[in-house]
């Protein structure tokens, strides 16, 4: 469909809402990406105050610290909490964009305030991608780091990261089935060795990324 | 030395930035791309992401030099405070 921009952002959140409405939303769901509330809060709230404002005049909460383009596909990237769409570089800054999160294991907000350098492009930084609790053992999930596609498996308590896309048919790895050290691809049942992502056909490995787990959470090593 | 603030009004870095060179009596022109409409807002969007590569905020540009964020020390470097 095109001309889509033409239609106004449809509000999500009612007349009257505060920051502490905002903060009530946000919490739950950027904790899920290993992420909190700065613990400056008067920052906090200077942030949010600017959400609010923007909300009123463009009926979304976008990062106050990016401009909207009027590219409706540019914009939804920006709307808080924008850090989904930039794990990769918020993982190295410990912090969204603008600060007003931080990451859970940063004792201290105050010390990345006006500290907003980007990390050098194809340094390798580990990306909290979901709670230990949410994987549980012999469970594969999927996740998205940039435009990786990437299955998450577990087996006791040892994680495995692989592409995603199996190389037969390009079914997604993520929703296969576990057994022992191997996942086989749900479509038709090609099998992968979690651990270095080989497969029993020559030349259709895939890809392995390095995982570790700290503070709770998997992280998995991708360049920036 | 030319110094150019792209800034946005909401944009609590934006703030700190404009305060930091104020503070240090450094003259610069400010332009608050979100307060802009129409043609000239779509011009200040495309140099700045010229200048930066996107569209975060502040954007400094010193000389040839551009600085994306509130950089202390690079702005301090630059102009030698």
């Amino acid at each position: 469909m095109s001309g889509s921009s033409t239609r106004p952002v449809r509000r999500r959140f009612p007349e009257g809402t505060t920051a502490e409405d905002l903060k009530e939303y946000m919490a739950p769901f950027v904790a899920t990406l290993g992420y909190k509330f700065n613990t400056e809060s008067e920052f906090v709230d200077e942030v949010l105050t600017s959400e609010l404002e923007i909300l009123e005049k463009t009926g979304d909460v976008f990062c106050p610290c990016r401009i909207r383009t009027g590219d409706p596909k540019e914009d939804a990237k920006i709307v808080c909490p924008c850090i989904p769409f930039y794990l990769e570089q918020f993982a190295a800054m410990r912090k969204c964009w603008c600060g007003l999160f931080i990451r859970t294991d940063v004792d201290d907000g105050a010390e990345l305030l006006g500290v907003i350098e980007e990390p050098e492009p194809g340094s390798a930084v580990d990306v909290p991608v979901c709670r230990v609790e949410d994987l549980p053992d012999g469970q594969v999930r999927h996740v998205k780091i940039g435009k990786q596609d990437i299955a998450l498996a577990r087996v006791g308590d040892e994680y495995f990261a692989l592409s995603n896309l199996c190389r037969h048919a390009f079914g997604p790895l993520s929703d296969g089935i576990l057994d022992g050290y191997y996942v086989m691809c749900p479509w038709h049942g090609w099998r992968y060795d979690l651990r270095d992502g080989t497969t029993d056909h020559p030349d259709a490995d895939v890809r392995t990324y390095e995982v570790t787990v700290s503070d709770g959470f998997v992280l998995v090593r991708a360049g920036l | 030395m030319a110094v150019k603030l792209f800034a946005l009004s909401t944009c609590p870095y934006c703030r700190m930035t404009r305060k930091y060179l104020e503070d240090n009596d450094v003259e610069f022109d400010l332009l608050e791309v979100d307060l802009l409409e129409g043609q000239e807002r779509t011009d200040a969007i495309a140099e700045v992401k010229e200048l930066s590569g996107g569209t975060s905020f502040p954007v400094a540009v010193i000389d040839d030099e551009v600085i994306v964020g509130f950089n202390k020390k690079k702005i301090r470097e630059m102009l030698s405070l």
